[in-house]
């Protein structure tokens, strides 16, 4: 299956679901697909998407949060299954497209390329509801039950590799305005405070 | 009231409603503090930059939030304070025991304490440091502030104030 088909398939089950998405292929791919601004989308701090997401997941228990990873920022804070099991969020999931090379900068090779099972090391955290999914048909037909479950889970798609650059272009906004866009975007949704009654 | 309970009681105040850490000897007791109020989410941490995290998605869900830490851990995390603090200007609260000082004797700590404030000052982060318990009624300000700047914000906490005397 293709990066873009899987977040497609996944996209088109969130339902009123918050994306959180990690910098690069995930957020790219999401924009391209969703163009959808109640999602955060991560300019930096590579690996760190997934405590973002947990952090919104637990200050809004009634929001569903789902967290549209990659292999290479999993790789860099797998610790994060660790804290995702202990604080075990009903309305978290975590999706990781796994297509084993950054992608984004050229489709160079992951680190154990095609050796890890990320989903044995999401189980081996505590995350029960763990699995891999290597198909699009596979996962036409999880994504309904995926959807309905409570979290955590953990859902590995396994995509094709890409070869050299995707050039999916990113989301036409950034920083700061991506800040206030997503803010406020929650508060109106939510009926949340974000910012003060300075803007701030 | 010892000191702890003082920086709990200041953190209520200015609103706090969850909080990550990660711990150094200095703050353990203020993170055993915070772990025993059911009224503030508590989340442990495998490395200090999930805290720099999670306390930015909190930023997003309306809760205030605070970060604890020691100095080292401070240290790992300021590319991600960097990229994704400063880069959306998102504020995160810090608290962080301020190692290396001239009365704490640890070699593994003398790096930590010649450099963490030159390097806050070259990424332009706010910080304040509290020494004395009755600069701790300061901390509602200091979280108004990161606030205000939109940027991360570092509470330092002084041996004298945590430790005191003790060896």
């Amino acid at each position: 299956m293709k990066a873009r088909e899987a977040t497609a398939a996944v996209a088109k089950h969130r339902g009123d679901a918050v994306a959180v998405c990690a910098l690069g292929m995930a957020a790219n791919e999401w924009w391209a697909v969703t163009e959808s601004e109640d999602a955060f989308y991560m300019h930096g701090a590579m690996g760190f998407a997934a405590s973002f997401a947990l952090g919104l997941a637990l200050s809004l228990p009634k929001a569903p949060v789902w967290l549209i990873n990659a292999d290479g920022s999993l790789c860099m804070n797998l610790g994060c299954l660790l804290t995702e099991a202990s604080q075990a969020p009903k309305n978290l999931k975590h999706f990781v497209i796994d297509n084993q090379v950054y992608q984004t900068v050229g489709a160079l090779p992951m680190v154990n390329q095609g050796r890890t099972d990320y989903a044995a090391i999401a189980r081996g955290a505590g995350i029960a509801k763990a699995r891999t999914i290597e198909s699009i048909d596979e996962l036409e037909k999880a994504m309904p039950s995926i959807a309905a479950e409570d979290g955590p889970s953990f859902t590995l798609l396994r995509v094709e590799a890409e070869t050299g650059f995707l050039r999916t272009p990113p989301m036409t906004y950034e920083g700061p305005e991506m800040k206030y866009r997503f803010g406020r975007a929650l508060e109106k949704r939510f009926g949340i405070t974000v910012f003060g009654p300075q803007g701030y | 009231m010892d000191v702890n309970e003082k920086i709990h009681e200041q953190l209520k105040k200015a609103g706090v409603a969850l909080a990550a850490s990660l711990p150094d000897d200095w703050v353990a007791p203020l993170i055993n503090r915070i772990a025993a109020d059911n009224t503030i989410r508590h989340v442990r941490v495998a490395r200090e930059a999930e805290a720099v995290a999670i306390c930015s998605g909190a930023f997003f869900g309306g809760v205030r939030s605070v970060a604890l830490m020691g100095a080292t851990g401070l240290l790992t995390c300021t590319g991600e304070l960097a990229t994704l603090n400063l880069r959306h200007q998102i504020p995160v609260f810090l608290i962080v025991s301020q190692r290396g000082s001239i009365d704490d004797h640890r070699i593994y700590q003398e790096v930590q304490g010649r450099r963490t404030i030159p390097l806050l000052q070259s990424y332009d982060f706010p910080y304040h440091i509290v020494n004395e318990p009755d600069e701790i009624s300061s901390i509602p300000d200091a979280y108004e502030t990161c606030r205000l700047q939109k940027r991360p914000f570092v509470l330092f906490l002084t041996r004298n104030l945590v430790k005191g005397n003790a060896v």
